[in-house]
């Protein structure tokens, strides 16, 4: 019995630690990433950005989703890879009004992807 | 994780609840929350093995919920009867002294041939051959053999009425008719309706179950070539 107990316990904890930590690395990253992905957009709204701008966020996002791999479905790591290249496509050929819609939906897809990980009723069931 | 751990948590409440109302046919020599532990962890360990697309933490911290949920489940059992009750249910007897009991067959969604079944399972093929049985709550039979019982049983008997219908396939392998049946149950002084088991063997040894009466064993006048 005692060792039923012990067992549930550190397993327990393992989990609430495991849970703490996947919500943080998950927030802290999706948070830099939103905030690279800010600069572009005003970049590409101010019809600045160039193409290594582009790739500059696609090495930050690189890095990111080494880690990120263990916690999140590679689907949605890889829906994020395919529209940072179309973004990258459409900088380099100055397809400014494009460009920002795709960087939106990037955008749209940082905030949505955390939100998934959250304790919330639509979450649960 | 958390989602993962509570997503899981209620899969296996909702599961545990079903089994239990679904009674003890669908459990095989295990409590139920053990049966639904073997039931489900195997689909959490191939999906997320099998899928590279699924994160390998989704299936583990599903599978350690499972475990938790388990122990908790155990302790709980072991910290009372009540608490057992609910969580595995109770045994029930369903043969006492006065014969089959039918209305605890029907709490555990069990019928008299899942019953004859099971007691054949156990060696013992007449419903007399016993004067108690029991459906453990793990589903499984526990039965004390009755010591009037022969040892040497010529031939099996057969279900002819079950709950009040008449079995005309076992009648016609006994050579009778539902007609013959029915003047068989008139003459026993009851009705069709109230009959909850008759069975009959090749040698015309019958078992008749009243309800609300004790089981009597019985002459059935059998025409000449049965081969049952």
């Amino acid at each position: 019995m005692v060792r039923s107990i012990i067992s549930m316990v550190c397993v327990s904890i393992l989990l609430l630690v495991g849970a703490v930590v996947e919500n943080h690395h998950i927030d802290k990253h999706f948070e830099e990433f939103h905030s690279v992905l800010e600069v572009l957009y005003e970049k590409v709204d101010a019809e600045v950005a160039t193409q290594d701008d582009v790739y500059a966020v696609q090495q930050n996002w690189l890095k990111k989703k080494k880690t990120l791999h263990a916690f999140i479905p590679h689907n949605e790591i890889k829906e994020i890879d395919m529209w940072l290249a179309e973004s990258a496509t459409l900088v380099r050929d100055k397809e400014w009004q494009d460009a920002i819609s795709k960087i939106e939906v990037l955008k749209e897809l940082t905030e949505q992807i955390p939100n998934t990980f959250r304790l919330s009723i639509e979450n649960i069931l | 994780m958390i989602v993962t751990f509570l997503r899981t948590a209620v899969i296996f409440l909702t599961l545990v609840i079903v089994m239990r109302l679904m009674g003890k046919r669908q459990i095989g020599e295990m409590q139920p929350f053990e049966f639904i532990v073997t039931l489900i962890i195997a689909d959490l360990a191939c999906i997320p093995m099998a899928d590279v697309s699924i994160p390998l933490i989704y299936g583990i911290s599903a599978i350690l919920t499972l475990f938790i949920l388990h122990q908790l489940f155990s302790l709980l059992e072991q910290s009372g009867s009540l608490v057992k009750r609910i969580i595995s249910g109770k045994p029930s007897v369903v043969i006492n002294k006065d014969g089959v009991d039918m209305l605890e067959l029907k709490k555990n969604n069990l019928g008299i041939d899942d019953l004859i079944e099971s007691m054949r399972s156990a060696g013992y093929f007449s419903l007399d051959d016993v004067s108690y049985a029991i459906f453990e709550s793990n589903g499984k039979l526990s039965t004390l053999e009755n010591p009037s019982r022969e040892s040497q049983q010529k031939s099996v008997p057969l279900l002819i009425i079950n709950d009040g219908k008449i079995n005309s396939k076992n009648v016609s392998l006994i050579k009778s008719d539902d007609a013959l049946v029915k003047d068989f149950i008139q003459k026993n002084g009851c009705v069709l309706k109230k009959t909850e088991v008759l069975t009959v063997d090749g040698n015309g040894r019958a078992y008749l179950k009243v309800k609300n009466q004790s089981y009597k064993i019985l002459n059935f006048e059998l025409s000449k070539g049965v081969k049952w």
